[in-house]
């Protein structure tokens, strides 16, 4: 497949009181999984609903397999599958019966929808429950279920909002895999929206970090970490008291402190001088047992750049290091 | 596109029978219901049950209310249950949702009379049979599942404007049951404000083509109102409007 599965261009959507999505601008290469991050309300969902042709952009140009959603929103959704904000899971059907339904509608001759629906409630752990109505399950079975039926006519492209919302930790690595294996051996284009940071750095091999309607870091999860997380010194000791621990917080270099279990955890700034810091911490009185040099995680990277109100001006420049 | 019809149509049916098989929502009143009309009823009427000219309203009437509550459920249900943008997330057309949930809807009215037909048919028979079969007439058959199709489906026509505005389930067949009421008292209050001759006039008119034709006559007039009105609730179907609501 050539060209990205997904360009959006200067995208704008407004709703009456607000602007929800504010001068969107990415692309997505056909084949990974794309991880759209932000918090509640940035805008993702308005963007899946723009890209899948159910919502019409106010301004800007959305392309997805070089189609424009807004005039050939069919022909989109015939190669897209979708789990949106609700499971969407018809609850007085059983799990049969909806993925059954689903396959129908999407024209998956008999032999195929029946050896298909089989294969994916095998998959999800949920066959031996394949006869009971939907409304009776837990949430997280209905997850599964509604990933089934999001990849049961294998589309190039599928939409996940919050996939593993829901699901137990076991179920959730086990999704990982799936969906990895699928970007990674059948070249699905795999759209992900996820609250979960350490499932979004383990899994995408870009992300795209959104909040107000407006993009503010797009990037592989290393590149984000690398131009974004400040480093990090994790120091391990005894005699690391609070007056130490508060004096710290002044030294030269040092932009904050946090306890980690027994071990600090110092944010550094730029050229901070590391071993004038360990120095310091000597002439305390500490007795440091081990120093090491690490970089802020995936989420503090997040958490910065969703917090830093500066940035909420458009055209704030991506970290590159696309794949 | 008539395939796509009849999938969602399918769909919106096993809905029902799983409402109508676990006795849920209705499902025990439906029982009632066949129970008193297919049952009780021609045994207390005889034979008469299979010839009467009352069947041309009690028929219809029950048959567009029982579709009135699947129609109200169609757009407004979907929504309440958050599965209506999934919906909209697939290859089907709006066009194609939206006739299958009023096909699903005029089949349950008709599938609801005839059953009632065909269990009333069996009991006069076994009641009040001669050795004879005892049967309706087929061209009065004819014209009461005309007119059972044209009602249930001019009703599903306005059930779909009101299930598109409704936020839930309730709103919908609250409405819905305020817009049956103004329909069926209309002609009533209507009545009042024709003048002697011209009623004895119209009365004549209709003694002299007979309860058939007439109905035949007036399921025509609904039918294409119902059709204009269908037609509408088609082009009034949007994604883009549903997804938002």
């Amino acid at each position: 497949m050539t060209g990205p599965a997904i360009r959006v261009a200067g995208l704008v959507r407004d709703f009456p009181k607000v602007r929800a999505l504010d001068h969107l601008t990415f692309d997505v290469p056909a084949g990974i999984v794309f991880g759209f991050l932000g918090p509640n309300g940035a805008g993702k969902t308005t963007v899946i609903r723009v890209l899948l042709g159910l919502v019409d952009p106010t301004e800007g140009r959305t392309e997805v397999f070089g189609m424009d959603p807004s005039t050939r929103g069919n022909d989109v959704r015939l190669r897209a599958g979708a789990l949106l904000e609700h499971n969407g899971v018809y609850e007085r059907l059983t799990a049969w019966q909806n993925l059954d339904f689903f396959g129908r509608a999407w024209h998956i001759p008999r032999a195929t929808r029946t050896a298909r629906v089989r294969e994916l409630l095998t998959q999800f752990g949920l066959w031996d429950r394949r006869d009971e109505t939907v409304g009776t399950w837990s949430r997280g079975m209905k997850q599964k279920l509604a990933v089934a039926r999001a990849v049961l006519h294998r589309p190039p492209l599928v939409f996940l909002d919050e996939p593993t919302a829901g699901l137990d930790p076991v179920a959730s690595a086990s999704l990982r895999d799936d969906l990895a294996r699928l970007a990674g051996q059948e070249g699905v284009t795999i759209f992900l929206t996820t609250h979960n940071l350490a499932e979004a750095e383990r899994l995408c091999a870009l992300v795209g970090v959104i909040r107000r309607g407006r993009l503010l870091d797009l990037g592989t999860p290393s590149a984000l970490r690398s131009a974004r997380g400040a480093p990090v010194v994790r120091i391990a000791g005894h005699g690391l008291t609070d007056q130490v621990v508060e004096a710290l917080a002044t030294v030269a270099g040092v932009g904050s402190v946090a306890r980690e279990g027994d071990a600090l955890v110092l944010r550094l700034a730029d050229g901070a001088d590391v071993p004038a810091i360990v120095a310091w911490l000597v002439d305390a009185g500490v007795g440091i047992e081990e120093v090491r040099r690490d970089r802020a995680s995936f989420e503090d990277v997040f958490l910065d750049l969703v917090a830093d109100e500066s940035r909420d001006v458009p055209g704030a420049g991506p970290s590159g290091g696309g794949p | 596109m008539i395939r796509d019809v009849w999938i969602v149509a399918r769909k919106e049916w096993l809905e029902i029978f799983d409402q109508l098989l676990r006795f849920k929502r209705g499902g025990w009143s439906i029982l009632l219901i066949i129970g008193f009309l297919g049952v009780i009823s021609p045994l207390q009427m005889g034979t008469s049950w299979l010839t009467s000219p009352l069947m041309f309203f009690y028929w219809p009437l029950l048959t567009t209310s029982m579709t009135s509550t699947l129609i109200a459920d169609a757009i407004a249900g979907e929504r309440e249950r958050h599965t209506l943008e999934t919906l909209l997330a697939t290859r089907l057309s709006d066009t194609a949702i939206i006739l299958g949930k009023i096909l699903a809807a005029v089949m349950y009215g008709a599938a609801f009379a005839a059953t009632n037909l065909l269990i009333g048919w069996v009991v006069v028979n076994l009641k009040y049979g001669t050795g004879e079969l005892l049967g309706i007439p087929l061209a009065r058959l004819a014209a009461l599942f005309a007119l059972i199709g044209a009602g249930s489906f001019f009703i599903s026509g306005i059930g779909v404007f009101v299930s598109l505005r409704a936020a839930t389930v309730r709103q919908a067949q609250q409405t819905f049951g305020v817009i049956i009421l103004l329909l069926m008292m209309t002609p009533v209050l209507f009545v009042q404000f024709v003048a002697p001759d011209l009623q004895s006039t119209l009365l004549a008119h209709a003694a002299r083509l007979g309860i058939d034709t007439l109905s035949f006559r007036v399921s025509g007039g609904l039918g294409l109102l119902a059709m204009v009105l269908n037609l509408a609730a088609i082009r009034r179907f949007k994604r883009g409007k549903l997804t938002l609501d």
